[in-house]
């Protein structure tokens, strides 16, 4: 896309939304606080499939347009293949850091508990079903929902290009049955599910790609927005003060969880109605508040995030790692606030400059491409 | 939940070098006296809800039937018998509190047990013994293997309606610490849900935890370095602690 075109909000959110999901995954992170699962209902996982599935319809639907459904059907194979290849090196990781944990293991108050690491005993099904995306040990759960969206995407986009209506209606029934029937994907090993259930979290995907489909006559969506900003407004601003007292009752007891009793706990796996309600008034209010080239989004300030939200693969890939070595620190030294920080800052900072970096990279590699272009039309010219 | 943990830990390093002094010294003094360094700081023994079929039981100076159902640490296989688990050490510590009435406190761990699987085994091992309180250990295996946490609560909740809809009262047993696990497995999220069914349903949590944390950080309980015949000695040591702490929570729950 020519950057002048370019929806500068999609890649500013789903850039911090990786660096929130970097935050959330080290554990017992005092910055944790700060991210938005401690004030809202939804968290960077919502933020991250949604933007996704729109900035998904908004390239492959153009493929669609103007290469035909093969080409784009063939696109988009390749990047869940991508996807694919990164989410095994991630597995590969993590399995060598459990593997050489648990096997240098000693401590007899455990032994009889860390026996059941399944993928230990038997390494040859556990590696199977991880190809399979049926094994997802914890935080290398999300990839899996992304590739698997992405395979059925094709459908989807035809489905988009003749009528939103019949995309979305049959996501958002699917989405009810599994609100209704607790209906899920069995992962291995027994009794295991997917941890983000497809099944409802599509729905968030596919409304992604609906309002991210480049139409050609442009649907005024934020027209629809407009008349229920109000609503939007008050649904975000009630999970905000509910969800911050549970945060501040979790940290102090005597402070009151408003409608803890009532609404706790709150499905993530099967994507309740009370995470995405409030997701979805968040996108109207954001929507309409945030215009899409605001100038604070090309602010020197949020360039880093642009930049991030932009290559998100390998800045997503790259903060679970990051996350999982920050925890590594933490538990292993020192995790004294100071440290915290610092492990936090550090991360942050790595995952800004590899973002630049690869921005850099690609760039150098499109002039190229150009160059290359440029030379052989000019030798055709010189040939004729 | 965290907070606690957070402000434990900065109260931690704030006494380590005092704390280094003292395990020092406690450990010189349990080499001659066989006294045992179990102490933790006070907020880990905070206990805020009350236990009321049980207190009523002791003051009619009737039998008492406790159940502790749970994993590997319930069994005690650590310390080689189940004489050293900390049940029975429980048995003795508040039979000597509560000379009037007869205490039993039953076994019923099972190790590398899931929540839900613990759960399945109350309508037999538990809800037929007719206990007045039942101690439910869970939540280790849990995360070890990766069930989901929303799952995990789940079945959480359910026993606690299960427990209460027989009038049972109900403690819940935290995770294990493990310094070198802590590293691989996320017992963060598992640890949150425990406590927070806790608080919804007003039943207390005993952070065993946090208080392993805190051992494994005095040194007072360090599995590193030791030769294999002396671990099982320690772990019995590390359950004669937990035994002890859980004591003294039942009897402020009591008061």
């Amino acid at each position: 896309l020519p950057a002048s075109s370019r929806d500068l909000r999609l890649d500013f959110f789903r850039g911090l939304a990786l660096i929130f999901i970097f935050i959330d995954h080290i554990p017992e992170n005092i910055l944790s606080f700060f991210t938005i699962q401690a004030v809202e209902f939804f968290d960077a996982a919502e933020v991250f499939i949604f933007i996704s599935g729109y900035t998904a319809a908004l390239v492959y639907g153009q493929t669609l347009v103007s290469q035909g459904t093969l080409y784009a059907t063939a696109r988009i194979l390749g990047r869940a293949w991508q996807l694919y290849v990164a989410h095994i090196f991630l597995f590969v990781m993590f399995i060598a850091e459990v593997s050489y944990t648990v096997t240098t293991f000693n401590n007899p108050m455990y032994n009889d508990e860390m026996r059941v690491g399944d993928f230990l005993d038997q390494p040859h099904v556990a590696i199977v079903k991880a190809l399979l995306l049926q094994f997802q040990p914890t935080f290398l759960d999300i990839l899996p929902l992304y590739i698997l969206l992405l395979v059925i995407f094709p459908v989807v986009l035809l489905g988009l290009r003749s009528r939103p209506l019949i995309v979305l209606l049959p996501s958002f029934m699917l989405y009810l049955i599994v609100q209704a029937t607790n209906l899920s994907v069995p992962a291995y090993p027994e009794g295991h599910v997917w941890y983000f259930n497809p099944l409802a979290w599509q729905f968030v995907f596919i409304a992604g790609a609906a309002l991210g489909f480049p139409w050609r006559h442009e649907r005024r969506w934020s027209r629809w927005a407009r008349p229920v900003l109000p609503l939007a407004l008050m649904v975000v601003a009630a999970g905000f003060i509910i969800k911050l007292s549970w945060t501040i009752h979790g940290i102090w007891d005597p402070f009151p969880g408003l409608l803890l009793k009532e609404l706790w706990p709150v499905n993530k796996n099967n994507l309740s109605p009370i995470r995405v309600i409030p997701f979805f008034a968040a996108v109207a209010v954001v929507a309409i508040a945030v215009p899409p080239n605001a100038a604070v989004l090309r602010s020197l300030a949020a360039k880093p995030l642009v930049l991030c939200g932009q290559q998100s693969l390998e800045i997503f890939c790259l903060g679970i790692l990051l996350s999982a070595l920050g925890h590594f620190v933490l538990s292993e030294y020192d995790s004294a606030i100071g440290i915290q920080l610092l492990v936090n800052l550090a991360g942050i900072l790595v995952m800004c400059l590899t973002a630049r970096m690869l921005d850099w990279y690609k760039t150098m590699g499109r002039m190229q491409a150009g160059f290359a272009a440029a030379r052989s039309s000019a030798g055709n010219r010189l040939g004729k | 939940m965290r907070w606690r943990v957070w402000a434990g830990g900065l109260a931690q390093r704030a006494l380590l070098a005092a704390g280094l002094v003292l395990s020092v010294v406690l450990r010189f003094s349990s080499a001659f006296g066989g006294a045992l360094p179990c102490d933790v700081p006070d907020e880990l023994m905070q206990v805020d809800d009350k236990l009321p079929h049980l207190a009523e039981r002791l003051r009619a100076e009737q039998p008492v039937r406790i159940i502790a159902i749970g994993g590997a640490s319930t069994t005690g296989l650590a310390a080689g018998s189940s004489d050293l688990a900390y049940p029975h050490r429980l048995q003795e510590i508040l039979t000597r509190w509560y000379p009037s009435s007869s205490i039993t406190v039953v076994n019923r761990g099972v190790p590398r047990q899931t929540a839900r699987q613990m759960l399945e085994r109350f309508p037999t091992d538990v809800i037929p013994e007719d206990p007045v309180l039942v101690i439910w250990e869970t939540g280790t295996t849990d995360a070890v293997r990766g069930v989901g946490v929303d799952d995990f609560a789940a079945t959480l909740q359910a026993g606690i309606d299960e427990l209460k809809a027989h009038d049972i009262d109900i403690m819940l047993v935290d995770l294990q610490f493990s310094h070198s696990t802590t590293t691989v497995i996320d017992f963060e999220q598992y640890l949150n849900a425990l406590h927070r069914v806790g608080d919804v349903n007003d039943v207390n949590v005993f952070p065993r935890f946090e208080m392993m944390r805190y051992w494994s950080e005095q040194n007072v309980f360090n599995f590193d370095g030791v030769a294999k015949d002396e671990r099982a000695s320690l772990a019995a040591k590390v359950y004669e602690c937990i035994a002890g702490k859980l004591a003294d929570a039942v009897r402020v729950a009591l008061r």
